[in-house]
């Protein structure tokens, strides 16, 4: 799986899902929706496009389905199964080697994706559900945050983890690193946010953690936390039916952004180049924010219930 | 229920359902023909006469309710179960597309050298280059004043690719747009709990976003008719009611109207919110160009069509109201029937005249004694129209036949003789169709009479010609 350049690829990809059992491909620009998939007997959890831009992976209650891209078939074309319980993440190291899931039955896993049809490669157990996954740029390093707020750092190479509780009861609902791989985020169901400065670690070496902030960014419980792409913004989503950006300088806020009665924010996306942000909220729309002046720049309807994951992949001229 | 307590009836019903749903056809091999054994029946059923029970044996115990459908005579009804298998047999076929790949962890553990290969550490580049602009900024930025498609809020009524809820498909006639498009229907797929208004504003979200250039208006100025497969709007009946759910109608094919009269409490401000043409938008001028040769090839293919049509048409019975013209320039209001068969001439009762100029009696002529119709004189009070026949049709076929053999007769004097004109007039639309019409048949039929008339004006202008020549 290695990316290629071709002229399919060259286009700006938006897919969301949600309780409804339907994924949404739109066209960013017009909000236009341009194709509906169906994802059978399952809400949809998270979506990830593959880094070749040929698939998208959905994840719902016990499986990881793929769909294609380049067709129009709206049924997915790989089901991944064996899983007891719900899908919570799902992710790729950068050339497609493999893909990382999380998921309820207290697990994350690692799918060697190198031979033809896909196996099962690595497990990680851990004593919660695991409710969030995230791979350090460095791909080797696996964060994973489970429901009893402990966050595990699984080295894949040596299977070598180390364990962080920032807060004692409180679930950790999503973990992130940013892109220059200095600064870790997780978020609570507190809504409080917690903030590690990274060192490297050289010569195989884990990552070395030091607790750097806290504070507390949403009134109800926090669901999702990203990096910008140039790891100068942080933005956090919550339950309190706002979404927050954050200076990742002094972590002071940046922009609220708000909609009257979008409900629960639940996923977020930056443009590429950190000027925009998509959201998905409970009121069953994707909104379209600008950075810089806070304010909602276009909305993607079309969903019949709540939307509470996005996948975005920007184009980088 | 009296019934309810026979048990020789109930007996009969089990035995008749079961034979009747049995998809295998074995239970009619096993419980062939015979009815009950007779002192069984006459146990079972105290209050059966045992004299006459030869007569109605039959009838008495057949339960008139599940009597199977003439239609279904040639094959069996289907059952739940054969239904439901084959939905089963439709989800595995679907499945079988789907690579199924299970976790299962291999007792041998990674390799080294897997290791090594899965999990390379990479090195993070500090300071990397900084992206100025995505591309998804610069569409953006390029459409920023892209009015927000009006009808954006009835995109959640699409009931396309949903599972689970129930939805409703529809062939919708859009009558509004340009004849090229107005003739085949789009499919509509919407929730079943969408109202008739909701239905129209999605009907108008779709329309707008494959017909672009096509400046629509707010939902509430459009209504749905039933409509004909063919896309014939059937305006006997009204719009359907905006405010009902749309599963409370039956039809699948349905025209989107414009609505004449628009509702009164249409503000100004909601009928600006029409779909601007904006320069910038990109599908818009990508397709511009091609479109406006598409169009024109449609609608030279149209045209055709239309003239097929005409042309089909034209043996099928219509009736004209013209005025006949006698030889005195007297005008009667008469019908013109035309078929492929015959004309009809039939006087109308002139009401406010106390006397008429003209005596027409009803007449009919074959079609094949018909020779020429053409257009004689196109004023602006109306037009002239002459249809030429051969009284001489049918009860003298033999004379008229020997009068194409024999050339060296007079033409004037056997025009005279043999064909005779009736003089009509009418408005020129209806002059252009009638002519068009008869001749359209005249065509078809080429009968004896045309063929002879044809001759003959050939004839007659051959010599006027050597007259000229002569001169």
């Amino acid at each position: 799986m290695v990316v290629d350049s071709s002229n399919e690829n060259d286009q700006i990809i938006l897919a969301t899902g949600g309780y409804d059992h339907t994924i949404k491909i739109w066209q960013t620009h017009t909000g236009i929706c341009q194709r509906t998939m169906q994802h059978a007997d399952s809400q949809v959890n998270a979506l990830e496009i593959t880094p070749d831009k040929q698939s998208l992976a959905a994840t719902g209650y016990q499986h990881i389905r793929m769909y294609d891209l380049a067709s129009s078939n709206p049924n997915p074309i790989v089901n991944y199964e064996g899983i007891t319980k719900n899908v919570t993440g799902v992710g790729f190291q950068e050339d497609g080697k493999w893909m990382y899931t999380g998921s309820e039955d207290h697990s994350a896993r690692i799918w060697d994706y190198r031979s033809k049809t896909p196996q099962a490669a690595k497990i990680f157990q851990t004593s919660a559900p695991v409710t969030s996954v995230c791979l350090h740029p460095n791909q080797v390093e696996l964060l994973v945050g489970d429901q009893s707020g402990v966050i595990h750092l699984w080295d894949l190479k040596t299977d070598h983890n180390e364990q962080f509780i920032p807060e004692g009861d409180a679930a950790i609902l999503d973990v992130d690193v940013d892109p220059e791989g200095t600064h870790m985020a997780a978020v609570n169901n507190k809504g409080r946010c917690y903030i590690w400065s990274l060192t490297f670690g050289r010569d195989g070496e884990p990552t070395k953690m030091n607790p750097k902030h806290k504070f507390n960014a949403h009134k109800k419980a926090a669901l999702k936390c990203k990096f910008s792409p140039d790891s100068t913004l942080l933005v956090t989503t919550s339950a309190d039916q706002t979404a927050k950006i954050w200076k990742t300088c002094d972590f002071s806020l940046l922009q609220e952004l708000k909609h009257e009665n979008q409900r629960w924010v639940w996923d977020v996306a930056f443009s590429s180049d950190s000027q925009y942000i998509f959201t998905a909220s409970s009121d069953g729309y994707a909104k379209l924010w600008n950075v810089k002046t806070g304010s909602m720049e276009r909305e993607y309807a079309g969903h019949q219930k709540a939307v509470i994951a996005l996948a975005f992949r920007d184009i980088a001229p | 229920m009296a019934l309810y307590d026979n048990k020789l009836w109930l007996l009969s019903h089990i035995r008749n359902s079961f034979i009747s749903t049995d998809d295998t056809g074995m239970s009619e091999l096993v419980m062939v023909g015979e009815d009950l054994p007779k002192h069984l029946a006459d146990k079972l059923d105290s209050y059966r006469d045992p004299d006459d029970s030869e007569d109605d044996d039959d009838m008495s115990h057949e339960p008139y309710d599940i009597q199977l459908d003439m239609e279904f005579e040639g094959h069996r009804q289907r059952s739940n179960t054969a239904v439901r298998l084959e939905k089963m047999d439709q989800a595995k076929k679907r499945a079988a597309k789907v690579k199924n790949i299970k976790w299962e962890l291999s007792t041998v553990p990674l390799t080294v050298e897997d290791i090594n290969d899965l999990f390379v550490r990479k090195d993070i580049e500090k300071n990397r280059p900084v992206i100025r602009k995505s591309l998804l900024t610069e569409q953006i930025e390029r459409c920023t004043n892209l009015p927000q498609n009006p009808y954006i809020e009835y995109a959640k009524f699409d009931g396309s690719a949903q599972v689970g809820i129930l939805t409703r498909k529809y062939k919708i006639f859009l009558t509004m747009l340009p004849e090229e498009h107005r003739n085949y229907p789009m499919i509509i797929c919407c929730v079943a709990t969408a109202k008739i208004e909701e239905l129209i504003g999605f009907i108008l979200l779709k329309c707008s976003t494959i017909h672009g250039d096509f400046p629509l208006k707010p939902a509430s100025h459009y209504g749905l008719y039933i409509t004909e497969e063919d896309g014939e709007v059937d305006h006997d009946f009204p719009h359907l009611d905006p405010k009902e759910c749309v599963a409370k109608f039956g039809f699948t094919c349905l025209g989107l109207v414009e609505l004449k009269h628009g509702t009164k409490n249409v503000s100004f401000e909601s009928s600006q919110v029409i779909i601007h043409n904006d320069p910038d938008d990109i599908l818009n001028t990508l397709n511009k160009i091609p479109m406006v040769d598409e169009a024109k090839q449609i609608t030279a293919n149209m045209q055709l069509m239309k003239v097929h049509a005409t042309a089909m048409e034209a043996p099928l019975y219509q009736s004209y109201r013209v005025y006949i013209v006698n030889k005195v320039r007297a005008k009667a209001e008469i019908h013109l029937g035309i078929s492929g068969e015959k004309i009809e001439i039939d006087p109308l009762q002139q009401k406010n005249s106390k006397f008429t100029f003209v005596r027409q009696k009803p007449v009919s002529h074959h079609i094949d004694s018909l020779a020429w119709c053409e257009i004689t004189d196109t004023k602006s009070s109306g037009t002239a129209f002459r249809v030429v026949y051969s009284p001489s049709f049918g009860n003298t076929a033999s004379s008229t036949s020997m009068t194409v053999s024999g050339p060296s007769q007079s033409p004037t004097l056997q025009t005279s003789a043999s064909f005779k004109h009736y003089d009509f007039e009418a408005d020129h639309n209806t002059a252009e169709e009638i002519v068009q019409k008869i001749n359209l048949i005249l065509e078809l039929r080429s009968s004896v009479s045309r063929k002879e008339y044809i001759a003959t004006r050939e004839r007659k202008q051959h010599r006027r010609k050597n007259l000229h020549l002569n001169k």
